[in-house]
């Protein structure tokens, strides 16, 4: 497709192909780890060692460890210039560009909270606290959203114009589910998608002021869950029209065949009791997939653990598929990562298909008696998966959910 | 698939109403320069500021009683796009209208007091009250409550260049059948701390004027306030063609970036280029490129009037292509200063016989994109 088009897109129905992906959370770097720290139900939940969390009800968050991340960095211009989230970028893409090198992205969207954040605060601070101001420059030129995409892409010589979604804790699964849009009307053939957040202060004391975040372990759907848990990481998935990957043999790794999104204007922090929200996007998801809602086997829910999300969305997944299909949030294993958490989140579907397994929902010890759930309590457990919802909502009642397919020829 | 723009709306530093600003901006007039201060700093810097009675008709709404002025902004932009385009929404048609927004520093007012108060008091002392105000996209949020938008809503961020891209982006969602209209809003609010952020990255002048395409870069004002266009299938002034945008790596390599997508866009008829000089580095590649690729176009851009206003910039920008091929005249270009191989509008330059315009945005921090308007005869 030609960079400037003519305003001639079409409604399309090009399959979508994800040929490649990576990963970096605290699970682990890349798919291997992912998938072991899946299988193994691991708790990668620590406590908070980036800044202070002394004054904070919450001291724990999923933490992706600074030694080893700094330690894998690439050669590049100025590596320590760049925010820690685009070398988390930079770990994921390159993962991605392994299993693909002949990847050429005509676009990417990426998905993001808080960009480089921790970079404004370290500026902010110096400011305020008449500190050393001396690193300014690099802290104002990496902080805003596009850059650690930008220094990522750059890194590996990728030139494709970049869109930046902020959308809140949905925007990792906006991001996916656009850039198949994109790709499925037709008006590109291949787009690079994902999401990425670093812990900040700013945005952790945030929802501990709020009383999102819980001091205890992270329980979603449990009838005793007291609320959240930050978390970080960066996850790439390459997108691709299916009939042109599989003519240059290019791996399909699984489809993406759904996406819905809808708006939920009953609060900006709080998600309508009634569900309405989740469920316009979950239903929208399949009317996008051609797929009824019996067809799936496995949602991995946004399941924050905080009161309203998990009842809402709960009370939502209840109506629309009955108590038949599991349910997880695998936050409780890794924490909530905000803008990258869909994207991970779609990489854990991704590794669901491919190994057949359901990933576990930690920390459940009773459920909820107001949402009839059939939640993976605990363990992994091996299933027969075709079809699996990843659900992602987020401030601002933003609501994502995206349809992945095992592929079949 | 045609895409065009049916209501625009606009509120700037000259004053709100799409009408009423583009009047100023042919009488060469340029926003009143007001200084702002910070209490734990001496430096004070110049910026434009969006006047009270721009926003003077805004009703009252639940959402904007706690809200950012960025979020009051997007709201008056947007409604007022919808007023002229003689859209109503309500239920039934809401779920068929998009919001795209585009955002670059979002909400700073409420950022620094959020996180100035964990630097002064710890985090206790942290307000609940403003930490989601702090979220890039409770603008977007409070503007789709506020027009009942149930469906898609998306807040793209980045830099100057991020209008133009939130337009790719709705042409994007517009190939989707199912929606009628997609509104578009870019907003931005000033504050000391951008100032010096962009003092200290040495983008910042002191004091006016922006002196565009000067030799020497002086840098710019920053400015507030919001620009929306509602996309439609039909409508007066036409997007001929997006482009996907592209980014440069280094500063030096902007003027090759900005070419090939004035290559790529110069197949519709251009007889002028509404740039995003604004007194900076990227003045220079605007001019090299515009002036190699399209030396006969006419070059405006309004950034010495109204200043440089980052997410809300590139909107504006559409706004004053689109309302100088359907007045048919272009305001002055101010405060040009060096001599430059560019035709650069003067007063009173007739665009009258112009069919097509270019809007270029070179942003600060490595992104550009572009787009073509039409006009039928």
């Amino acid at each position: 497709m030609s960079e400037s088009t003519d305003a001639s897109g079409k409604n399309g129905t090009a399959r979508v192909a994800v040929v490649a992906a990576g990963v970096i959370s605290p699970l682990g770097f890349g798919l291997g780890e992912t998938l072991d720290s899946l299988r193994a139900a691991r708790d990668c939940v620590t406590a908070v060692t980036r800044f202070s969390v002394a004054q904070c009800r919450c001291k724990t968050a999923g933490q992706v460890p600074d030694e080893r991340l700094l330690a894998e960095r690439r050669k590049c211009a100025r590596p320590q210039r760049f925010h820690r989230a685009a070398h988390m970028m930079i770990r994921a893409l390159a993962e991605a560009l392994r299993q693909d090198a002949k990847f050429k992205p005509e676009l990417t969207v990426i998905g993001t909270t808080s960009g480089g954040m921790s970079y404004g605060e370290d500026y902010f601070r110096s400011l305020h606290l008449h500190g050393d101001l001396r690193r300014s420059p690099t802290w104002i030129a990496n902080y805003p959203a596009q850059k650690p995409v930008v220094d990522a892409l750059d890194t590996f010589g990728i030139r494709a114009p970049c869109q930046v979604i902020a959308n809140a804790c949905a925007s990792g699964t906006n991001a996916i589910g656009h850039a198949f849009e994109c790709v499925r009307s037709g008006r590109y053939e291949r787009v690079l998608s994902g999401g990425y957040d670093a812990l900040s202060e700013l945005v952790f004391v945030g929802f501990d002021s709020l009383q999102a975040s819980t001091p205890e372990k992270c329980r979603p759907f449990d009838r005793d869950r007291t609320g959240m848990v930050l978390g970080e990481g960066a996850a790439i998935l390459a997108l691709e029209n299916l009939d042109t990957a599989r003519a240059r043999g290019a791996p399909v790794l699984a489809e993406i065949t759904g996406y819905g999104i809808s708006t939920d204007n009953f609060h900006f922090t709080q998600p309508n009791p009634s569900g309405s929200g989740p469920r316009q996007a979950m239903e929208h998801a399949l009317q996008s997939a051609h797929l009824s809602a019996h067809t799936v086997d496995y949602i991995n829910a946004h399941g924050t653990a905080t009161p309203f999300n998990d009842a809402a969305e709960g009370k939502a997944i209840g109506e629309l598929f009955g108590r038949g299909v599991p349910v997880g949030s695998t936050k409780s294993m890794m924490g909530h990562s905000l803008g990258a958490a869909g994207a991970v989140e779609a990489i854990v579907c991704l590794l669901a298909l491919q190994h057949q397994f359901l990933p576990p929902n930690i920390n459940f010890h009773a459920p909820d008696e107001d949402a009839d759930l059939n939640i993976v309590a605990n363990e992994s457990r091996p299933a027969s998966l075709r079809t699996v919802l990843s659900n992602s909502f987020g401030f601002g009642g933003t609501n994502a959910s995206l349809v992945m397919q095992k592929f079949e020829a | 698939m045609s895409l065009a723009i049916a209501g625009m709306g606009w509120i700037t530093p000259l004053g709100g109403g799409v009408d009423a600003v583009w009047e100023r901006l042919l009488q060469g007039d340029e926003a009143h320069a007001e200084k702002i201060t910070e209490k734990f700093d001496d430096q004070a810097y110049t910026v434009f500021r969006v006047p009270d009675s721009a926003l003077a008709s805004l009703a009252p709404h639940p959402r904007l009683r706690r809200a950012s002025l960025i979020s009051r902004f997007a709201a008056a932009a947007g409604l007022a796009a919808l007023e002229e385009a003689g859209v109503k929404l309500d239920p039934r048609n809401a779920e068929r209208v998009a919001l795209v927004f585009a955002i670059s520093n979002g909400g700073v007012i409420y950022t620094k007091r959020f996180y100035r108060d964990i630097v002064e008091s710890g985090a206790q002392s942290a307000s609940p009250l403003f930490f989601p105000e702090t979220v890039f996209n409770a603008p977007a949020s409070h503007l789709a409550a506020i027009l009942g938008i149930t469906g898609a809503t998306y807040t793209l961020v980045g830099d100057g260049a991020v209008g133009l891209l939130a337009i790719r982006m709705a042409e994007d969602l517009m190939a989707n059948g199912a929606l009628d209209y997609c509104l578009v809003v870019g907003a931005e609010e000033v504050d000391w701390l951008l100032c010096d952020a962009y003092h200290k990255w040495r983008l910042l002048r002191l004091e006016p004027p922006v002196e565009p395409f000067n030799e020497v870069a002086r840098g710019m004002i920053l400015s507030e306030g919001a620009g929306a266009v509602l996309l439609a299938r039909e409508g007066l002034i036409k997007i001929e063609s997006t482009h996907a945008g592209g980014y440069y790596r280094k500063r030096d390599e902007a003027e090759d970036v900005l070419k090939r997508i004035l290559c790529d866009l110069i197949e519709a008829e251009s007889g002028f280029v509404i740039a995003s000089a604004n007194g900076t580095f990227i003045d220079e590649a605007e001019c090299r490129a515009i002036s190699q690729v399209v030396p006969g176009a006419i070059v405006y851009t309004a950034k010495p009037a109204l200043g440089e206003s980052v997410g809300a910039g590139g909107l504006w920008q559409v706004i004053v292509g689109g309302q100088a091929l359907r007045q048919g005249e272009l305001p002055p270009l101010l405060h040009v200063t060096s001599k430059i191989p560019l035709r650069i509008s003067a007063s009173g330059s007739a665009a009258a016989t112009a069919r097509g315009a270019i809007v270029l945005s070179c942003g600060l921090n490595q992104q550009i994109a572009g787009l073509c308007l039409g006009m039928d005869p």
